[in-house]
C-alpha cells in the first residue's frame, strides 16, 4: 500500500463522512485496485448519493473494469446532477464512441470540448471521432446513420491513413516518424525495427516522458513556448516538437543522417500532422 | 582552489549569446562548477537541464536508442544543451541568437573533461 493511499485511508477512518473517499478511491484505480475502489466509491455514495464527482469516480471505476453500459448509466447520473460536468460527457462520449455510436459520441464531445477547450484529450478524441463520421458517411454514400459495415470501413481507412501519414516526407530514408498524443499514445506513423517487430507504442511512451521535462524547463526558465527538442545517440538522431492538441511529432533517423536535414524532415513531419489533425474541426 | 573544470567553461562562454555553461551531477543536479552571467540562475537551470538529460537518456536506452551524447532543447527564448558522460553533465544555456553548431562542436570536444 502506497504512503498516499495508507494516509487517505486514515483520515477516512477518521471522518467516514468526509469526502476524502473520492481521493482514496480514484487513488485505488490508478494503483489497479479495482475491487477496493469499486467498495470505496460505493460506500462513499451511500452517505453522498447526490455528489457528482463521486458517480464519475464509480463510472470511471467500470470503464476500468470493462463495464461500459454501467460506466455510462453513472455518467447518465451525473449529468442529471451536474449538467455540465466535463468528464461525464467525455467519458460518455467514450463509451458511445465504443459502441459505435458515433453521432452520439461525437454530441457529447463537443459539449465536453465547449465546458474545457483547454482539455487536449477531448480535442484530439473529438477529432477521431469526427473523421470516423466523415469516412463512415463516405463509405455508406451519406444514406442515414452508418452501420457496422460502414464504421468497419471507416476505422480501417484511419488506420491505413494513420499509419501512412508521413510515408512520402520520410521516403525510402532510414528515418522514421510517429505522432504521439498528449497521453503518450501514438496516433500515427510507425516505427519498425529491423527484425520487422512494431514498437511504435514503446518508443512513443518512453519519449513523451521526455517532452513532459522539456515542457517543466521552459517554463520554471521562462523560455517561452519549446520548438524543438533534439538528441543524438550513438545510433540515431531523434528529434521532437509539438503540434496541435497537446500533441508531438517525433522523427528518429540514422546517425549518418546530418542533423540540419533531421530538422528539415521534422518541420516537414509537423507540418503534415498539423494538416491531418485540422482536416477535421 | 580551481576547478578542473575551470578551463572548459570558460571556453564555453566566450562563444556569442552563451548565457552560462555548467558542470551538473545528473543524479541530483546539483551544480559541480560554474560559469554563468549575472541574473542565471544556475542551481534551477543545473537541476532542470540534469532532469531534461537523465531523462533522454533512460528513454533513449528503453527504446533501443543507444546512448545520448548530445541534447538541445530549443524554446521560444533560448536553447539548453547538454552533453554528459560519467554521471556528469556540462549544460550551456544560451540565447535564441546563439549559434548551436559552434557550441555543440565546443561541447562534444569538452565531454572529454567528464573523466
Amino acid at each position: 500500500m502506497s504512503d498516499e493511499i495508507r494516509r487517505l485511508s486514515d483520515e477516512l477512518a477518521r471522518d467516514p463522512s468526509s469526502l476524502v473517499f473520492l481521493q482514496l478511491g480514484e487513488a485505488l484505480r490508478k494503483s489497479g485496485q479495482l475491487p477496493l475502489a469499486h467498495k470505496v466509491a460505493v460506500r462513499g455514495l451511500e452517505r453522498h448519493a447526490h455528489n457528482a464527482d463521486a458517480h464519475d469516480l464509480l463510472a470511471r471505476i467500470y470503464v476500468d473494469r470493462g463495464d461500459l453500459e454501467q460506466a455510462f448509466d453513472e455518467w447518465d447520473m451525473v449529468v442529471r446532477l451536474a449538467p455540465h460536468h466535463v468528464g461525464a460527457q467525455k467519458g460518455m462520449g467514450y463509451v458511445l464512441y465504443k459502441q459505435g455510436k458515433l453521432e452520439e459520441a461525437e454530441a457529447h464531445l463537443s459539449a465536453a470540448a465547449s465546458t474545457d477547450a483547454t482539455d487536449a484529450s477531448i480535442s484530439t478524441a473529438l477529432r477521431m471521432v469526427r473523421r470516423l463520421l466523415r469516412y463512415a458517411r463516405v463509405a455508406g454514400n451519406g444514406t442515414g446513420a452508418p452501420g457496422p459495415a460502414e464504421l468497419e470501413a471507416a476505422q480501417r481507412r484511419v488506420e491505413e491513413e494513420a499509419h501512412f501519414l508521413f510515408a512520402d516526407v520520410l521516403g525510402d530514408g532510414e528515418q522514421t516518424a510517429l505522432l504521439v498524443n498528449s497521453d503518450g499514445l501514438v496516433t500515427a506513423g510507425a516505427y519498425v525495427t529491423g527484425d520487422g517487430q512494431d514498437v511504435a507504442q514503446e518508443v512513443g511512451s518512453q519519449l513523451s516522458g521526455v517532452r513532459d521535462d522539456a515542457q517543466r524547463a521552459v517554463r520554471h526558465l521562462d523560455l517561452g513556448e519549446w520548438k524543438t527538442l533534439l538528441y543524438e545517440t550513438d545510433v540515431a538522431t531523434v528529434a521532437l516538437a509539438p503540434t496541435m492538441d497537446d500533441s508531438m511529432v517525433l522523427v528518429a533517423a540514422s546517425r549518418s543522417m546530418p542533423l540540419g536535414f533531421v530538422r528539415r524532415v521534422l518541420d516537414r513531419c509537423v507540418r503534415r500532422a498539423t494538416m491531418w489533425l485540422a482536416e477535421v474541426g | 582552489m580551481s576547478s578542473p573544470f575551470e578551463d572548459v567553461l570558460a571556453s564555453l562562454i566566450r562563444h556569442r549569446g552563451v548565457l552560462g555553461c555548467l558542470v551538473v551531477g545528473e543524479a541530483d543536479g546539483l551544480v559541480v562548477d560554474a560559469n554563468v552571467q549575472v541574473g542565471v540562475p544556475e542551481h534551477v537551470v543545473a537541476a532542470l537541464a540534469a532532469a531534461l538529460y537523465r531523462r533522454a537518456r533512460l528513454a533513449s536506452q528503453a527504446a533501443g536508442l543507444g546512448q545520448v551524447t548530445f541534447l538541445q532543447l530549443e524554446a521560444e527564448g533560448g536553447h539548453i544543451c547538454a552533453v554528459g558522460r560519467e554521471g556528469l553533465v556540462i549544460v550551456t544555456l544560451a540565447e535564441p541568437r546563439a549559434h548551436i553548431g559552434l557550441i555543440r562542436g565546443a561541447m562534444l570536444a569538452s565531454v572529454e573533461a567528464l573523466t
